[in-house]
Parts: C-alpha cells; sequence; structure tokens
C-alpha cells in the first residue's frame, strides 16, 4: 500500500544538517549515509552520498530525476554483472 | 581466419544449448543490445574458430560456419554448447568525446595528481546513479570531472581525486514531514 500523502515523504532528519553543511562548504566530498530507507528530496540534488549496502558505500550522484525515489534504490545489495560487456559511460 | 582471443578480446556471447533439430542454438548475449552482435563482423572461440550468427527468433540463433554455412543438425549444435564468442576490442562501435567503455576502464592504474600510484581499477558500478570506480584497495571513485580529471587511454592511466569521506551520523527518529 502507498505512504498516505498528507505524511508527506519519510527522511531521516539527520540527513538535512548534513546536506546543507555540504552544499554550502562546496568541497568535493561524499557523504556516508547508512539510511537507505529515507526518500530523496529536491534538496539533495547535485550532491554525491555514499549509501551502504551491507559492504561499501556505493557513491550516489544525486539528480533530479532520482527524487521521490530511495536512496537504497541505487545502492544494490546483491551482485549482479549483467551484460556488461560493451557498457560505457560518461563522465559525469 | 584464424584468431585466437586475447587480452584484447570482448566475451559477447556464449553458445547455449540446442533448440529444435535443425542445428540452431540458444544464445546468451553478453551485450547491452543483443540485437548489434549480428552487426560486429567475424566472432571467434577460444581455438580461434571463426563464427558468425543469425538471429533466428528471441534467444534463438544460427550458428554460421567458416563458410558461410549454419550447422546441419542438432548433434553439431551440441558440440558448441557452452562455446565463448569473443570479438576483438577494435571491431566495437567508436564512443562519444568523454565517454570509456568499462573494459577499457577496468585495469587501468589510477594516480593521484601528486603521481603516487594509488591502484588499479579492479571494477566499474552503475546502478543507475552515475558511475563509479573501484580501485584494488576497495575504494570507490565517482566517475566525475571532479573525482576524475584526467584519463590516458594511451597510457592505459587515469589521474584521481579521492572525495573527502564524511559521515553521518544521527538518531534513527529523525522523521521529517515535507508537505507541498
Amino acid at each position: 500500500m502507498a505512504r498516505s500523502v498528507w505524511k508527506g515523504p519519510f527522511v531521516d532528519g539527520y540527513l538535512f544538517g548534513k546536506a546543507e553543511k555540504a552544499r554550502a562548504s562546496g568541497r568535493n566530498e561524499v557523504i556516508k549515509i547508512w539510511s537507505r530507507r529515507s526518500t530523496i528530496l529536491p534538496q539533495f540534488v547535485g550532491l554525491t552520498f555514499g549509501v551502504y549496502n551491507g559492504q561499501k558505500f556505493l557513491p550516489v550522484q544525486v539528480t533530479e530525476h532520482m527524487v521521490g525515489h530511495k536512496f537504497g534504490e541505487f545502492s544494490p545489495t546483491r551482485t549482479y554483472t549483467g551484460h556488461g560487456s560493451d557498457k560505457k559511460s560518461k563522465r559525469g | 581466419m584464424s584468431h585466437r582471443p586475447s587480452h584484447q578480446d570482448v566475451l559477447v556471447a556464449t553458445i547455449g544449448r540446442p533448440h529444435g533439430v535443425r542445428g540452431l542454438v540458444r544464445l546468451h548475449p553478453a551485450t547491452e543490445h543483443p540485437e548489434t552482435l549480428e552487426e560486429l563482423g567475424p566472432l571467434h572461440d577460444e581455438t580461434g574458430t571463426v563464427w558468425q550468427i543469425c538471429w533466428k527468433a528471441p534467444g534463438i540463433a544460427a550458428v554460421l560456419g567458416q563458410d558461410g554455412q549454419p550447422l546441419p543438425d542438432r548433434t553439431a549444435a551440441e558440440k558448441l554448447v557452452n562455446r565463448k564468442l569473443y570479438v576483438p576490442r577494435e571491431a566495437l562501435p567508436e564512443v562519444e568525446e568523454d565517454e570509456f567503455y568499462h573494459i577499457d576502464l577496468i585495469g587501468m592504474e589510477a594516480v593521484l595528481a601528486s603521481g603516487e600510484t594509488v591502484g588499479r581499477v579492479v571494477s566499474v558500478h552503475d546502478y543507475g546513479a552515475g558511475t563509479s570506480l573501484e580501485l584494488e584497495a576497495g575504494q570507490l571513485i565517482p566517475f566525475t570531472l571532479a573525482c576524475v580529471p584526467d584519463v590516458d587511454m594511451k597510457a592505459k592511466r587515469l589521474v584521481v581525486v579521492p572525495p573527502e569521506a564524511v559521515e553521518v551520523e544521527g538518531d534513527l527518529a529523525g522523521e521529517v514531514e515535507v508537505r507541498s
């Protein structure tokens, strides 16, 4: 069942302060978090979070398309190498 | 033509079990877009034998030998089960500017701006939230201009600027309401 709209999205509160500090500092940093359950808010766009997947902190570069999803969705806990022999990536 | 796989070759497919009695096989592509397999040109296996692929249905392909003839029957197809098919790295299409194949990044030497070696790239992660490079020591570097300012394909070397890691702690009862 979907979460009631009147509650608003769930975010662990301590992420807010850290995100604001990181944005203000403007440094090249990864914010390590364990809170996979938190919703990605527009305030987080442009920041890089290291989301714990049980083993390591996978870098998650937040873009506007990710708003509304949970952090855990971008840090899989199971290994899947996929069909990647011709996989390519652009530098972000 | 015979071409044994080298470290420069790219695994593109594995032949699976036979399909039917007319020499067709199930083909397990290792590429993102299986339909491009036919366009990659001749493929070769570990023994250097050259093969070509012709898709007949989703996941089902005819394997053509060096003479351009498909496998005659199921018995011939059974002999090719688990055969891995490769293409030379040069056969892959050109990439756009500032775009890199993961197979090219893996194995590159990562150095700091000061020239100090950090280790080799062992894997590349991309789960929909930006690409990151995993180094030998387990360190994860976001593949961004800020963290990887220079990639030298010829020297197989990239310059990394490891980001500062900041830990966030707090009580888990910090629910915040955001209403529109």
